[in-house]
């Protein structure tokens, strides 16, 4: 009798317990289950993110190598440019500085001259030019009332410096200060011709 | 540009600070340009400031130093300055005068163009109202630039102006558009290392194929600072009204720019102004800061975005005083929030952008973009407020709403005004951290925003 109640409450307990960790586990599987529900939408966020910075970050690497190799291969082409300019520039020069004294350059030197007396407004002036084209100038300045032809010569391709007798103006109309002075020109032109630029 | 050169005058009279007075000159142009020969061949460049009396004063901008009276010579080369401009310039270093350098030649000139610019004319101007992400969540947020706009930055010594200036040259982008965007960057008289990090900081980022630099440092001459923004919207206004390019031209530090001016107006002996800056720095500001717009017809813009370090953080101070009458609002740095540590330390209160409004909005950003904007001001105005009530009451006489707002405040600017400086932020990224902010508030505290936008946008916690 004894052994059969004691039996019977054991039973009791035990089923006690039984639904008791029944009802626990089914507990712990809704919370687990809403818990996995919950983060779901914050792991697709994070995800979301995690990509979106991923391609930010591959965007920005894209723009910086494409940036930078765009930008290296274009000042190599720069430089290139400017070294055919530079010999365009230079066989040019080599071919006036060999130009022959014709009556054409006469009358460029005459020009020269006219225009530098103009601007310094005298023709007391002393001129100064390169060893080939002292006897030229010196036939033209008995045109130029007080104008006087320096003993020293000038190194230059051609043309003339003047400079007034108080020495306070001089004013250089060599063809090298001209070359000089219109070469952002030229080197388009000579660019143009390579097929860079308008 | 003609093959004729100009006289060059050896008769030096004076030479006081930046200034050469040479004598007996005939026929020699205000502003005309000069090169000055120095007894051993140097040559430095300068132009004619005053003219009249057989005298011209000229002002050298590689300095005098090492001039003297006898040997040197003054060639008056019968043109204004003149910048050579080209679609090449683009990715250029150039220094305070134009010159290259980065190592490069000369670039091959589309066209030369006086760098004293031509004055808009007031009536082809087309009014700005398109919207420029600048990727920093702030400005783009609160204080947005539009295409066109001048929008100065105040800092103070020491503040992070650089920091916040490279940053904007880096992401600054137009959206919604294929049109092309060019950054031009001129550094007046910056350290050496500052000048760097503008350089390497375009360069490593990519960004340096669509901007020209000019780097004035602070070494080289002050003069030479006068020269350097001019300059640069030189090319700004070639690459925007001749090749259609919509351009940022960033200035930093104007307060350099103006020095200089004190500088050559001390040695001109004129009666000196305000802190003893020229009398007509207004009217000289205005000659660089207008020549920002866009024309109509013509596709591109110039947007100018000068940065100026307040001395002693003095707003009152004649230049951010007069820069604020000619620009259209100012952006300004604070020096609580820098300590603080806080990136951009902008002080949202103090700052205006007056062209926002016209920016901003459907078609542009966002429909919202307006209202939740004058609602963050508000919630941040009325944070400070609650602060100041709280340093005197303690955190416990406040009530919940007053927590409220303080906790907006701190969302504010840890979340918001925070940013690191390589992190761009795209407008809607910038929108939803200010519903985040609005968020906090209950929504009977929302007034400035309509209805259906906080029905739409408004995160329940």
């Amino acid at each position: 009798m004894t052994d059969s109640l004691l039996a019977k409450s054991i039973d009791k307990i035990l089923e006690k317990t039984e639904k008791e960790i029944l009802v626990n586990l089914e507990n712990s599987f809704s919370d687990a289950k809403q818990t996995l529900d919950d983060s779901i939408p914050k792991l697709e966020q994070e995800f979301d993110k995690i990509i979106s910075d991923g391609k930010k970050e591959a965007d920005k690497i894209e723009k910086q190598i494409i940036g930078s190799s765009d930008l290296e291969v274009r000042n190599k082409q720069l430089l290139t440019l400017e070294i055919a300019i530079d010999k365009v520039f230079t066989k040019a020069l080599e071919q006036i500085a060999n130009t022959n004294r014709s009556a054409d350059y006469s009358n460029l030197m005459k020009t020269l001259l006219d225009e530098s007396t103009k601007i310094l407004s005298t023709t007391k002036v002393i001129v100064s030019t390169n060893s080939k084209d002292k006897d030229l100038v010196q036939s033209l300045l008995s045109k130029y009332p007080g104008a006087e032809l320096s003993s020293q010569t000038i190194n230059c391709l051609g043309g003339v410096v003047v400079k007034s007798k108080d020495g306070a103006m001089k004013f250089d109309n060599t063809l090298d200060a001209r070359i000089q002075r219109l070469k952002p020109l030229i080197r388009k032109e000579i660019a143009t011709k390579f097929g860079v630029g308008n | 540009m003609t093959a004729k050169g100009g006289v060059q005058y050896s008769k030096i009279a004076e030479i006081k600070g930046p200034l050469v007075v040479v004598d007996d000159v005939e026929n020699a142009a205000f502003d005309e340009l000069v090169e000055i020969e120095t007894k051993e061949g140097e040559r430095r460049l300068g132009k004619v400031l005053e003219v009249g009396n057989g005298k011209a004063i000229v002002q050298v901008f590689e300095g005098t130093t090492g001039l003297s009276i006898s040997g040197t010579s003054a060639k008056f080369v019968g043109k204004l300055m003149e910048m050579p401009v080209s679609k090449e310039v683009l990715g250029r270093v150039f220094d305070g005068l134009g010159r290259p350098k980065d190592g490069l030649p000369d670039p091959i000139a589309d066209k030369f163009i006086d760098i004293n610019g031509e004055p808009m004319n007031p009536e082809q101007r087309e009014y700005p109202k398109d919207f420029i992400q600048t990727g920093v969540s702030v400005i783009d947020g609160m204080i947005t630039l539009v295409r066109g706009q001048k929008l100065p930055i105040f800092s103070g010594s020491g503040m992070s102006h650089n920091i916040l200036a490279a940053q904007i040259a880096r992401q600054a982008n137009v959206v919604g558009t294929k049109d092309d965007f060019a950054v031009v960057f001129a550094a007046i008289g910056v350290q050496y290392s500052e000048a760097e990090y503008f350089r390497r900081s375009l360069e490593e980022s990519g960004a340096l194929k669509r901007s020209v630099l000019f780097l004035n440092t602070a070494d080289d001459p002050a003069i030479e600072r006068i020269i350097t923004p001019r300059v640069a919207l030189t090319v700004a206004e070639y690459l925007a009204f001749d090749l259609g390019m919509h351009v940022l031209v960033i200035l930093t530090d104007m307060t350099n720019y103006a020095e200089a001016l004190r500088e050559i107006s001390a040695a001109r002996e004129e009666v000196p102004g305000r802190k003893g800056y020229p009398g007509y720095l207004y009217t000289d500001l205005s000659t660089i800061y207008e020549r920002a717009g866009k024309l109509n017809g013509r596709k591109g813009s110039v947007t100018q975005v000068p940065i100026l370090s307040m001395p002693s953080d003095d707003i009152t101070h004649p230049i951010p005083d007069l820069t604020g009458y000619i620009t259209e609002g100012q952006v300004v740095l604070g020096r609580d929030l820098f300590r603080q540590g806080v990136y951009p330390p902008i002080n949202i209160l103090m700052s205006l952008s007056r062209l926002m409004k016209d920016g901003i909005g459907a078609g542009s950003t966002r429909e919202d973009h307006s209202e939740i904007s004058n609602q963050v001001y508000d919630a941040y105005s009325r944070a400070q407020e609650v602060r100041a009530l709280a340093g005197i009451v303690g955190k416990a006489g406040l009530t919940d709403i007053d927590l409220k707002y303080m906790d907006v405040g701190d969302v504010f600017e840890k979340e918001f005004l925070t940013q690191a400086t390589d992190e761009n932020r795209t407008i809607e990224e910038t929108l939803t951290i200010l519903w985040k902010i609005v968020s906090k508030l209950p929504k009977n505290e929302i007034t400035k925003i309509k209805d259906k936008y906080v029905d739409q946008y408004y995160q329940e916690n």
